[in-house]
């Protein structure tokens, strides 16, 4: 067993975990936080994508399933749960009005990997959104959906800046 | 004779008609024809559970979580036939955190897709074999590698055609075929017909095994208490899934409850228990703790259903001027170890006019999973064959190939010679053409290069998309003047909660932001069919209707009495009761909020009860579509890009345009996977599966995104049902495969025979063609 400090959503835990534990483990049946799913288990299609920050550096995307738990110590996570707490995100409002859901299943992590992409690159092109979402699969297929919401939160986050 | 209450009548579901009984409704709401205006019906409304699933607080099967509760993980077999020798699993309990295992003795006659659960007789590489339960899923997925298996392996088929061959080994006891196979359709005098053309063309085809790849995989929580069982499952039909238990468990089906909140997706694998949702019950039981058995994406990849692999021997006849006489397909359908009979051949009966046909399917069972529907089961298959025959002959006729289709329109129903409901396909013809630009040439921009070369194709789409009976909703006005929606149903994600809402607050006359839907429970909520089939609005949307008017009956009633106005004269519209007539709600005339009504009744309940009517007689109910393509072939590597796809659709009335876009979009995209990329591999030599995986299996990412134009044709089926609405959740999938191929073929000059359209495939093509 190994010590873990981990801030989640601005939250600070202390957890013993096993050195096999994966990041999304420790969120889902630890911390009961189940917006980030398990899909693959491999880093394949981007379900369980959180945003991981360490030591002031800019967040970036991540596939937590295959992230081990301790090696995160000392960082900064957010998940879903951590998005809009004071009302929704402009992203989270973007995916709503846009339709950019269907079953809802890979949209926290098309959410948290299109807030990475846009804290990069506040005004993305089309390809440069589909590029940065190539690695969250969406088998509905809202795709044309999720590029319209992405767009219109940048404009959206452009104007509230 | 009075008319009797009870009746018989007709339900097409996946191709496949039944005939289920019906209680005749108390009354008929008036149809909804295209020309009645409509406030929330129609309306772009957003998806109501759509703030849940972006905030991440919508609860999907595989996020609950019971006190207690145990972990499942599955021990399979490495082998595709044969059987086990010995099975040793007390070293899987002697593993940290383990508490129990589950064998074959313990389950007999619990039967799923694939057959006998943990049967040691081997069918399929993957089958299960035996469970572990655990305290952490880690624990359990441990616990069962440590199990020791000895196999003996037999000779194995995984292909129809090894599997049809003289000396293949036996896969079921009675053969490798179905009973009753070849399954043979014939009208008409067929070689009369062939005899006399003025043109034949015969292809062969194959079409892949594909894999639904749901993000959310099969699962379920299991908890017993006493001898009652609740279950929350990922499943398209929660009463399926309760009727599968209580057969299963010896139990009254009351005895069971199933809990479906939100699901990842099902695409037609996930209509009743599987075999998660039986070892989880039989774990429960055992351990007298939850348990929770969700499959991992091998188990979801190797045995929770596919689509078929076909081969299709197609031929068409026809005279000079692209008049159809004749068309024949002979196919072979490999099943898996079991399944159903979804035919590629129903589309060659009733796409287009054609007096003599004759269709020939042999259903092959081979040593692999069973089969199950996926989206639009035979159709998407059978209309790569059909839609890629018809160029072919339009390309020898020298004709357009949307001319050649609309040359063969079909005015009524060929299969069963009887009226369509409604049918809009010319409509789709005409106004897809015109978006998509079809009579003009490809612009300056596409035209090709030596290296580059771009293409456009098309196809054609019906799908038996009625609905029917039994289906029920209840309508409860509640003491704050909000009103819900309460039936039986599943959301797969196709936004059924927004659609019931909204037909609700049309007919009870409220906002639709004081309606919300309540659905997927078994015990608290009545009795609707399953989700698929394109089924669930033109089924649950009339009772749910019928509710809400019998509601509004009570409501306008009881306003009646407090205005003293006679009911007749007055009218509910955004949740509001007034004058019949009156400008709005805030005018001078004497008008009643729904709050202020209930608020005066105290605690007594508006409540309407509504349930789905019979079908028409002798009359098919059909979604149609037509699908364009273009695309762009780079002939050095055989990769093909699809630049657009244009849709136009008919399903009658549609209730929100934006969630049935969403789902337009996303059918095609799936058709797209299964033109390009999706196809199971299988090492022949072994009999094992390949590619098992989300990264080998490729499904389309969003950099594989062409442009998208998809649009209904606008209309109101009321001969169908009274609220003119009719499915279209598969119809988008069915055209995109011969569409894209159709445009490859113009591309290049070389036909597409078989799907994924690879590299490999279209240089192979090339190469055929020089």
């Amino acid at each position: 067993m190994t010590q873990l400090r981990l801030s989640v959503n601005d939250a600070q835990h202390e957890l013993e975990i096993a050195g096999d534990e994966t990041l999304l483990g420790v969120l889902r049946d630890r911390l009961s936080l189940t917006g980030a799913k398990l899909s693959c288990g491999r880093g394949e299609c981007g379900a369980c994508t959180v945003l991981i920050a360490q030591d002031g550096a800019p967040a970036r995307a991540i596939y937590s399933c295959i992230t081990l738990a301790a090696a995160c110590d000392g960082t900064s996570v957010t998940t879903i749960e951590g998005l809009g707490r004071d009302g929704a995100h402009p992203l989270q409002q973007a995916f709503v009005a846009h339709d950019a859901v269907q079953c809802g299943y890979c949209t926290p992590g098309q959410i948290l990997a299109s807030l990475a992409l846009l804290r990069e690159n506040p005004t993305p092109t089309v390809s440069e959104i589909r590029t940065a979402l190539s690695g969250n699969l969406c088998r509905c297929g809202t795709y044309p959906k999720i590029v319209a919401a992405v767009q219109d939160a940048a404009r959206r986050l452009a104007v509230g800046e | 004779m009075a008319n009797k209450r009870f009746v018989a009548t007709k339900v097409e579901v996946e191709g496949r008609e039944e005939t289920r009984i019906v209680e005749l409704p108390e009354f008929e709401p008036a149809p909804w024809t295209a020309d009645v205006p409509m406030d929330v019906v129609g309306q772009c409304v957003p998806r109501m559970d759509a703030l849940e699933k972006v905030t991440g607080l919508a609860t999907f099967t595989t996020d609950v979580k019971r006190p207690g509760m145990l972990y499942a993980a599955i021990v399979r077999s490495p082998i595709a036939n044969g059987r086990v020798k010995s099975l040793d699993l007390a070293p899987s309990l002697a593993m940290p955190g383990a508490r129990a295992v589950l064998l074959r003795e313990e389950v007999d006659g619990l039967r799923y897709d694939s057959g006998q659960l943990f049967d040691h007789v081997i069918r399929f590489a993957g089958q299960p074999l035996a469970a572990v339960a655990a305290e952490s899923q880690e624990a359990a997925n441990r616990a069962a590698l440590a199990a020791i298996v000895q196999v003996e392996a037999d000779a194995h088929a995984v292909t129809s055609r090894a599997a049809l061959r003289q000396n293949a080994p036996k896969i079921r006891s009675h053969g490798n075929t179905s009973k009753h196979s070849p399954r043979v359709h014939a009208r008409g005098d067929v070689d009369a017909a062939m005899a006399q053309a003025d043109v034949v063309i015969r292809r062969e085809f194959r079409t892949p095994c594909a894999l639904h790849t749901a993000m959310e995989p099969h699962g379920a929580v299991a908890e017993w208490r006493g001898d009652m069982l609740t279950v929350w499952e990922s499943t398209q039909g929660i009463f399926n899934t309760r009727s599968d238990l209580a057969e299963a468990f010896g139990l009254k089906l009351t005895q069971v409850r199933v809990i479906k909140e939100h699901m990842g997706g099902g695409f037609g694998a996930k209509n009743g228990a599987h075999a998660s949702t039986y070892i989880a019950a039989a774990l429960a039981r055992k351990t007298g703790l939850p348990v929770r058995c969700v499959l991992d994406r091998e188990g979801e990849q190797v045995d929770s259903g596919n689509r078929s692999s076909t081969t299709q021997r197609v031929a068409l006849a026809a005279r000079r001027d692209g008049t159809l006489t004749a068309i024949i397909m002979e196919s072979e359908i490999a099943m898996g170890v079991g399944g159903w009979f979804a035919s590629p051949a129903k589309i060659c009966h009733e796409l287009y006019s054609c007096p003599n046909v004759r269709t020939t399917e042999v259903f092959v069972y081979t040593n692999t999973g069973a089969m199950a529907s996926f989206r639009a089961p035979g159709h998407v298959e059978g209309a790569f064959g059909l839609e890629c025959s018809m160029d072919a002959l339009a390309r020898e006729l020298r004709m357009d190939p949307l001319d050649l289709r609309m040359r063969n329109y079909a005015s009524h129903d060929q299969e069963k010679d009887r009226r369509y409901s409604d049918k809009r396909l010319d409509e789709c013809y005409r106004q897809g053409a015109q978006r998509f630009g079809w009579k003009s040439p490809l612009s300056t921009s596409s035209a090709r290069s030596a290296r580059l070369r771009r293409g456009k194709g098309m196809a054609s789409i019906s799908w038996g998309a009625g609905g029917g009976p039994p289906s029920y909703a209840t309508v409860r006005v509640n003491q704050d003047g909000t009103a819900e929606v309460l039936t039986g149903s599943q959301d797969l994600g196709t936004g059924a909660r927004t659609v019931f809402a909204q037909i609700a607050a049309e007919a009870l006359g409220a906002d639709i932001n004081h309606v919300r839907t309540i659905l997927g429970d078994t015990e608290r909520l009545p009795y609707t069919g399953n989700s698929w089939g394109s089924q669930t609005t033109a089924s649950v949307g009339p009772a749910v209707r019928m509710a809400a008017e019998d509601a509004k009956t009570r409501l306008l009633e009881a306003a009646a009495q407090i205005l003293r106005i006679p009911a007749e004269q007055l009218e509910a519209r955004e949740s509001f009761v007034r004058m019949k007539g009156a400008a709005d709600p805030t005018s001078q005339t004497p008008s009643l909020s729904f709050q202020q009504i209930t608020e005066k009744l105290g605690d007594v309940m508006i409540i309407g009860q509504g349930s789905r009517g019979p079908n028409p007689d002798k009359t098919a109910l059909f979604a149609f579509g037509a699908q364009f393509a273009e695309v762009e072939v780079d002939v050095e590597t055989g990769h093909v890009r699809v630049i657009r796809l244009v849709a136009a659709h008919d399903s009658g009335r549609i209730i929100n345009p934006r969630l049935a876009e969403s789902q337009l979009e996303g059918g095609m995209l799936q058709g797209l996977g299964f033109a390009l990329f999706e196809e199971r591999v299988l090492d022949e030599s072994l009999g094992l599966p390949l590619n098992p995986t989300m990264h080998d299996y490729k499904i389309p990412t969003m950099s594989d995104l062409p442009t998208i134009e998809a649009f209904f044709v606008p209309g109101s089926d009321t001969v169908a049902n009274h609220t003119g609405a009719k499915g279209l959740a598969e119809p988008p999938i069915i055209g995109i495969a011969p569409a894209i191929a159709n445009a490859v073929a113009d591309a290049i000059g070389a036909e597409i025979l078989e799907l994924p359209i690879t590299p490999w495939r279209v240089l192979a093509a090339l190469e055929r063609s020089r």
